[in-house]
């Protein structure tokens, strides 16, 4: 992640060469390859079925293994793009702690006292968080509001 | 007895496959279904197998598309946009896993209440199948103004069935005269990968391009890893309080009857109905999020299990768009006149492949997404580029139009995809009006010109 991240400084200025296709940034050369690659690999399995399956099929399964054909060749298709072009993504591993916890409340304007209240109002609701150990973090958010 | 191994067989495929989908953020429901659905059809399956793996593919993908949906708080796909404000809210108290839990515990109880108030209220609906067969052409016209209404374009979709209805006639027209053969599966696969198609003509136009250019990578927040729970299948009625259960099961069961809303307006509305009445931002967030990912399900399986007993046409938001291959699928399955599911299949088959789908997928993927759900976003974030899942799409578009009518089908695709995405896109005229107006085309057109 790092050696991504000093690549781009190196060209700050560098063009905007990400477009967003589906919700997630794709570099345009690289998906216009992969989608040539995705057609012409699930078109060429189907043909070659439907010239290679007539000699040992029966005739009512030839379209059927071809269609087999074609989807395996799709498959192999997003393996094979997959290991030549790397995702554009940037993963950042979150840890969240409880200063994120104190800032959510300000954020959606939350009473640590009143919810720290409803929480310990309802024994099943107190017993999951105490499970889950964060229901000290709770106590200490709304300890500190009565303050 | 082969066809329950074979049924169980098709149920391991479509789990095993969609859990993986799944986890890749922001696929489109229909995009993705729509072709492995027919791929399956096509392929000679069974009917009985073809609908156990539907409904194991819907469920398993329901359940990890909640892994991105609580650890990146970014919807796994459209239904799980509504889910978001909650789930977002516990991810920064630092509990995604809270929120996952609670999410797929939610909808598996949900799919489990949904399958048999589906399959009763189905079999009570059918014996007005034939008022409702007999007026098809009509009751597909009006359900499209419905559809296009509470679109999210509203207005301009109603405004633009006629026009519509007209351009799929005239392809239709077109493609009959090339080819002396009414094409279907390419029609659909243009709609249903038009959204997706939309973005790559974006990319190509020099002026469209801007809005979708970036110059960063898009960044991904994963939260941290939390195993708060012993073994390796954590009980989902254990995971959730008396209340989450009592509430999910009585809005999954409300929403099982109400087949003909959206899956996405459905779960906005219980999950708004039910959190009003909880206290407290914990309390709220996780009761919100069973609730919701319950009626998701429940509105799901019952919208496409009760047209397919009850009528055989498809007249709901997810008979239009996921499940649209189980009614029409041609050769094999056809709609005019019904040859579908709807035909093969009884209500008691309906039941029992359909809890075979069900139980498969929660035995699959309900323990994937409790232990392996950080671990395998993870892995498909690092290794799967967007381009090979883009590029696969399409690859598979074009292979079943070829397979339904060679390069005619391949253009069709990609006509009706350049013209309905961007329709969707844009004007917010969604893929279930498209297919509703596809197939009121005919009845639409005969009824104006006489043709």
């Amino acid at each position: 992640m790092s050696d991504k991240r000093s690549e781009r400084s190196e060209t700050p200025t560098h063009k905007k060469r990400y477009l967003e296709i589906l919700g997630d940034t794709i570099v345009p050369n690289q998906l216009l390859l992969s989608i040539i690659i995705s057609i012409a690999i699930s078109l060429g399995g189907y043909n070659l079925g439907l010239w290679f399956f007539p000699s040992i099929a029966s005739e009512n399964m030839i379209t059927s293994y071809s269609l087999l054909l074609g989807i395996t060749g799709t498959v192999l298709s997003l393996l094979f793009c997959s290991m030549i072009f790397k995702p554009k993504r940037i993963l950042i591993e979150e840890e969240t702690s409880f200063e994120s916890m104190r800032e959510v409340f300000e954020d959606l304007q939350l009473d640590a006292r009143e919810e720290l209240r409803l929480i310990e109002d309802d024994s099943i609701t107190q017993k999951e968080l105490e499970e889950l150990g964060v229901l000290e973090h709770f106590r200490a958010l709304g300890g500190e509001e009565k303050k | 007895m082969s066809l329950l191994v074979t049924a169980i067989l098709f149920a391991l495929i479509g789990a095993i496959v969609f859990s993986l989908i799944g986890l890749i953020s922001g696929t489109d429901e229909t995009a993705v279904m729509v072709p492995l659905t027919l791929l399956v059809i096509l392929l000679g399956a069974p009917p009985a197998a073809v609908f156990s793996f539907f409904m194991a593919a819907v469920l398993a993908k329901h359940l990890t598309h909640a892994v991105p949906t609580a650890l990146m708080g970014i919807p796994g796909d459209t239904t799980a946009v509504p889910l978001i404000d909650h789930a977002t809210t516990l991810r920064r108290m630092g509990m995604p896993h809270v929120a996952l839990r609670k999410m797929i515990s939610g909808g598996v109880i949900g799919a489990f209440i949904a399958l048999p108030t589906a399959v009763v209220l189905g079999q009570f609906l059918g014996q007005f199948a034939d008022f409702f067969t007999s007026s098809a052409g009509i009751i597909f016209t009006l359900a499209a103004l419905l559809i296009a209404y509470f679109s999210p374009g509203k207005w301009v979709s109603v405004l633009m069935i006629v026009p519509f209805a007209f351009f799929i006639k005239s392809l239709d027209l077109m493609s009959f005269t090339l080819l002396d053969k009414h094409l279907t599966i390419s029609f659909f696969l243009g709609i249903a990968v038009g959204p997706m198609f939309s973005d790559i003509l974006f990319a190509t136009s020099s002026t469209a391009k801007r809005s979708i250019e970036r110059t960063e990578p898009k960044e991904y927040h994963l939260a941290p890893e939390t195993k708060a729970w012993k073994g390796y299948f954590p009980n989902p009625l254990k995971i959730l309080t008396g209340r989450q259960k009592f509430f999910t099961a009585i809005t999954t069961f409300i929403s099982s009857l109400t087949f003909v809303f959206s899956p996405v307006g459905m779960t906005s509305l219980m999950g708004e109905i039910v959190g009003s009445r909880t206290k407290g931002a914990y309390k709220k967030s996780t009761t919100s999020l069973t609730v919701m990912n319950g009626v998701t399900e429940s509105t799901y399986i019952a919208e496409a299990i009760i047209p397919l007993i009850a009528f055989g046409i498809p007249l709901s938001p997810v008979a239009l768009g996921p499940a649209s291959p189980l009614f029409n699928a041609p050769p094999i399955f056809t709609v005019e006149p019904v040859n579908n599911l709807h035909t093969y299949l009884t209500s008691w088959d309906f039941f029992l492949y359909g809890a075979i789908g069900l139980v498969v997928a929660t035995l699959i993927a309900y323990p994937f997404s409790m232990n392996y759900a950080r671990k395998a976003s993870v892995l498909v974030m690092k290794y799967v580029s967007q381009e090979a899942i883009v590029a696969m799409f399409i690859g598979l578009a074009c292979l079943l139009a070829f397979h339904e009518a060679q390069l005619v089908g391949i253009a069709l695709t990609f006509t009706v995809a350049a013209v309905g995405g961007l329709l969707n896109r844009i004007l917010g005229i969604g893929a279930g009006v498209q297919f509703m107006v596809f197939y009121a085309s005919s009845w639409i057109m005969m009824t104006l010109f006489g043709f």
